[in-house]
């Protein structure tokens, strides 16, 4: 995986990996940093998380935030992911839920089908 | 027309107002309490006219203070804005009486609709379609008890005073009533000094649809179309547009002829809301009063989007004595939304934030407002309502009005405070949202599902990267008091000496 990160204006940065591009912008405060990426705001706290978190990054498992059931599974296992896709539907509350990729990845295994009752924290879907 | 105005307010709405005036020629004075005095607002106004200490009620609320400072300023008109004054009929007496012009309503035409059950009388009475109920003239609890067995349940008892959903109380079976009126009268008499209670039939799953309307002291009063704001997290309005998916041609032409009724029962003059309740039943939608606000509304820009026209102009014109020239009415054009960034943490049961804005890039783009009270490096303080900037956007149609919006706060970085931005996407980003199957009900039952979804995502890849560079620089954003901008670090200084 390549990544290359571009200071691209005060506080803004073009992020890419593997070929695809993100703006970032983020803000130093106390030792710790905020985050921006497409909506999405994260302060880490210092350097040792930021580490941590990264480590953890380069592999992720997708899971329900809540008990739900599986509407639609979007994905194969192998299959290509970018930022941001929808890889996962999922119904709770009466509500739909997307679960979306958190990093350009590769689908490297699924633990769901469709109609599944699913418990929050269980991976569904893995990405590396 | 006018030479200079007052702006009793603050924040977005102060900032709107005094741009208003500027293209109208007119020069402006600001109002600030100790917390404000180099806030937005300020800094664009001709003259600024310090009002008191932070706290609301020793400042912004006012009315001596305020009056003083606009004749202090020789101002001859005071724009109250929303919120603090602008629906106290004895604020804008107290201008009169002053000889300043209050841009608003007359202060008769306040007080009579102030009153809940005083309002649903007066509008009744011209054919007004009101939500069936009661208001007993007998205010003992058992005679509320058994108005609650006349109107049916299930029954919502409110208090004829004050609003936000305070003292309201839902009745679903006959034995809970008189409980229920006890503990609404509790509240009414804590929150408002006013226990009168009434009673209505509980519309279920409404749709909150309102109608713009605005009169001239000629005695035109035009409508300008609707607002759906059906999307209220506890009564608060969170995401509102123009049109509503629910309003056809023919109802929209209903409900502003009865706005229309509703606010020439009242006398009322310059820009007003009359909200309704929108049922759909076998036989079709069914409209229903629910109360007037006598002021401009914080959702006023999406009205102006697609009518457009200019609100804050408008009032103004009529306040000065112009008749209005949408007389034969306005022809709306496509669909606007705007969504309310507040400093609050969805995490923390959207508890108010105060602090630095440390990084705050408005999106730009075609169809893109962004009504703000603030600059990057300013600070959001705890004393006042933790509005931030309105997004509103517009387009063609409401499916690309909806693409538009999602783009647009997903490009509104604000870094140094937690804002609901990532609650107003997963909102966005809802499918319900996106057919428009909401009542006002909705939210509310979907925020719990909506947090935990934005509790669950974790920092990108590229998030993380960007982040690990940014601390390895230390690089800092300029923010109010930590910059090196030579007009604040340069002591007194003398041009031409």
């Amino acid at each position: 995986m390549s990544t290359d990160v571009a200071a691209i204006g005060p506080g803004a940065w073009r992020v890419t990996i593997d070929g695809n591009a993100t703006i970032v912008w983020t803000a130093v405060e106390d030792g710790g940093v905020w985050v921006h990426t497409d909506g999405r705001v994260h302060y880490i706290a210092n350097e040792a998380d930021v580490r941590r978190s990264r480590a953890r990054s380069g592999s992720h498992d997708l899971s329900a935030p809540m008990p739900a059931t599986v509407r639609a599974v979007l994905v194969d296992v192998g299959a290509q992911v970018h930022t941001g896709e929808t890889v996962l539907t999922l119904e709770a509350m009466k509500m739909e839920l997307s679960l979306r990729a958190p990093s350009d990845g590769t689908v490297t295994a699924i633990h769901c089908r469709t109609g599944d009752l699913v418990q929050a924290g269980v991976p569904l879907v893995e990405i590396t | 027309m006018f030479h200079r105005i007052l702006i009793a307010n603050r924040g977005e709405i102060a900032v709107r107002i005094i741009r208003a005036c500027r293209e109208l020629g007119i020069e402006t004075v600001a109002v600030y309490s100790d917390a404000d005095a180099s806030a937005m607002h300020v800094r664009l106004a001709d003259r600024a006219e310090r009002i008191g200490p932070a706290a609301a009620r020793d400042s912004y609320l006012s009315a001596g203070a305020i009056i003083d400072a606009a004749r202090r300023s020789g101002a001859e008109a005071v724009h109250p804005g929303y919120g603090f004054l602008a629906e106290n009929a004895a604020f804008a007496a107290a201008c009169r009486d002053a000889s300043l012009v209050f841009v608003g309503p007359p202060p008769d035409a306040i007080a009579h609709l102030g009153s809940k059950t005083a309002a649903r009388r007066l509008v009744a009475e011209r054919g007004v379609p009101v939500v069936p109920g009661e208001v007993p003239a007998e205010q003992s609890d058992e005679a509320i008890a058994a108005a609650v067995a006349r109107v049916g349940l299930p029954a919502l008892i409110k208090p004829s005073a004050g609003g936000g959903g305070i003292g309201m109380r839902t009745v679903l079976t006959s034995e809970s009533a008189i409980e229920q009126v006890r503990a609404a009268r509790r509240d009414a008499l804590a929150a408002f000094g006013d226990g009168t209670l009434y009673v209505e039939h509980l519309v279920e799953r409404p749709r909150h649809v309102e109608i713009q309307i605005i009169g001239d002291r000629q005695g035109h009063v035009v409508h300008l179309g609707e607002r759906e704001c059906s999307l209220q997290r506890r009564h608060q309005k969170v995401i509102e547009e123009s049109p509503s998916v629910a309003v056809n041609e023919a109802l929209r032409a209903d409900m502003g002829t009865a706005a229309i009724a509703a606010a020439q029962a009242a006398g009322y003059q310059n820009a007003g809301t009359v909200e309704f309740l929108l049922e759909q039943t076998a036989h079709g939608p069914r409209f229903y009063f629910l109360e007037m606000n006598t002021r401009l509304q914080v959702e006023h820009p999406v009205t102006e989007a697609v009518y457009g026209v200019d609100l804050v102009h408008a009032q103004i014109r009529v306040a000065a004595g112009q008749p209005l020239d949408w007389a034969s009415g306005r022809t709306p054009r496509g669909h606007a939304i705007e969504a309310r960034i507040y400093a609050e943490d969805p995490a923390q049961g959207f508890l108010p934030q105060a602090g630095a804005l440390r990084l705050y890039r408005e999106p730009r783009g075609p169809g893109i407002r962004v009504d703000s009270g603030f600059e990057e490096g300013d600070a959001v303080a705890v004393h006042y309502d933790p509005l931030i900037a309105k997004l509103i956007v517009q387009a063609e149609d409401r499916e690309r009005a909806i693409l538009r919006l999602r783009a647009a706060l997903a490009a509104f970085p604000i870094l140094g405070v937690r804002t609901n931005v990532p609650y107003l996407l997963a909102v966005v980003e809802d499918g319900a949202f996106a057919r428009g199957d909401i009542d006002t009900t909705w939210l509310d039952r979907q925020t719990e599902a909506l947090v935990a979804l934005i509790a669950a995502e974790q920092p990108s890849a590229a998030g993380l990267a960007a982040a690990s560079q940014a601390l390895a620089r230390a690089e800092r954003v300029p923010y109010a008091g930590g910059t090196a901008d030579p007009w604040t670090t340069l002591g007194a200084w003398r041009l031409g000496s």
